[in-house]
């Protein structure tokens, strides 16, 4: 199974880093979309079959925790998979993040624990991640 | 400046470059005022409302965009300008639970890049009450974090 993922963060080049470690974390992947803020999210999972979605939470437009409430309010998203990548520090956010049944990972991150995580959320446990490297042309080192 | 944010602004500052931009960083408070040639701010607000601003020299940012990108050279000036940013934001996120109990939520603002050293200079009504020296193999870098005074617009 080719997992097809959404990004969603701000930061272009942050976005740019998560599809990066991504490609070469070994999960076989299809199509990989990003939006730069909440409500782009909720557009393109409106257009497109998406199973893991990697989500900031303070954006413009429509902060992240705003669009994870209204993906688990729609039956149709509330059980998508969902990482939550941030700064977020407050217990009390985090608390209500994770009450939405979703991983988290901290920023900043290491690249291992970003791919250790969607390893984790996805499933996915037979991977090479030399060959996934050397699949997306990357030099990057675990 | 305050001794209890700078340990907290140091650590946020430190581990940011070293693990997002993989550029190694050491405190050197004897740093002299080396030439900031940009500079970015993340303003915030909640229990307490301020703004931290991240200055650089030139060297390090196209290394910071590089580094992240895992690029083989320098992306263009927009993608520059926002991997600084992302790192003043992360610093932010970072550093802002120090100013509050756990339980309290603060709001950050998209990051706002500058030329030079313009964002680095306090401003009206604010206060700086952390700041960090940072040698990097490329140059250097300056954190600073400022606090709203109560009543400031």
């Amino acid at each position: 199974m080719a997992f097809n993922v959404l990004v969603v963060d701000d930061s272009a080049v942050m976005r740019a880093m998560i599809v990066r470690t991504l490609r070469i974390s070994g999960v076989p992947l299809g199509t990989v979309l990003e939006a730069a803020d909440g409500a782009q999210a909720l557009a393109a999972i409106a257009e497109h079959w998406i199973d893991l979605v990697l989500l900031d939470v303070n954006m413009p437009v429509m902060d992240g925790q705003e669009c994870l409430t209204r993906l688990r309010a729609d039956p149709a998203t509330a059980s998508l998979p969902v990482i939550v990548v941030s700064t977020e520090g407050s217990a009390a956010r985090l608390d209500a993040l994770r009450a939405h049944d979703v991983a988290f990972v901290h920023k900043p991150f290491a690249p291992e624990t970003l791919r250790d995580t969607i390893l984790r959320i996805t499933g996915v446990s037979d991977v090479c991640v030399t060959d996934g490297a050397a699949a997306a042309g990357d030099d990057f080192d675990f | 400046m305050s001794v209890s944010l700078t340990a907290p602004l140091l650590r946020a500052t430190t581990s940011t470059f070293e693990e997002l931009a993989l550029l190694f960083a050491f405190p050197d408070d004897a740093l002299a005022a080396a030439p900031v040639h940009a500079s970015a701010a993340v303003h915030f607000d909640g229990p307490s409302a301020g703004r931290l601003a991240l200055g650089v020299s030139a060297p390090v940012l196209p290394a910071i965009a590089t580094n992240m990108l895992g690029a083989d050279a320098a992306p263009d000036a927009a993608l520059q300008r926002d991997a600084l940013g992302e790192l003043a934001n992360v610093v932010c996120g970072n550093v802002v639970p120090s100013l509050a109990d756990a339980a309290a939520v603060f709001r950050l603002r998209a990051p706002e890049s500058a030329a030079g050293d313009a964002a680095m200079q306090a401003g009206a009504g604010e206060t700086m009450v952390g700041e960090v020296r940072l040698t990097l193999d490329e140059g250097s870098a300056i954190a600073r974090l400022f606090v709203r005074d109560v009543g400031s617009p």
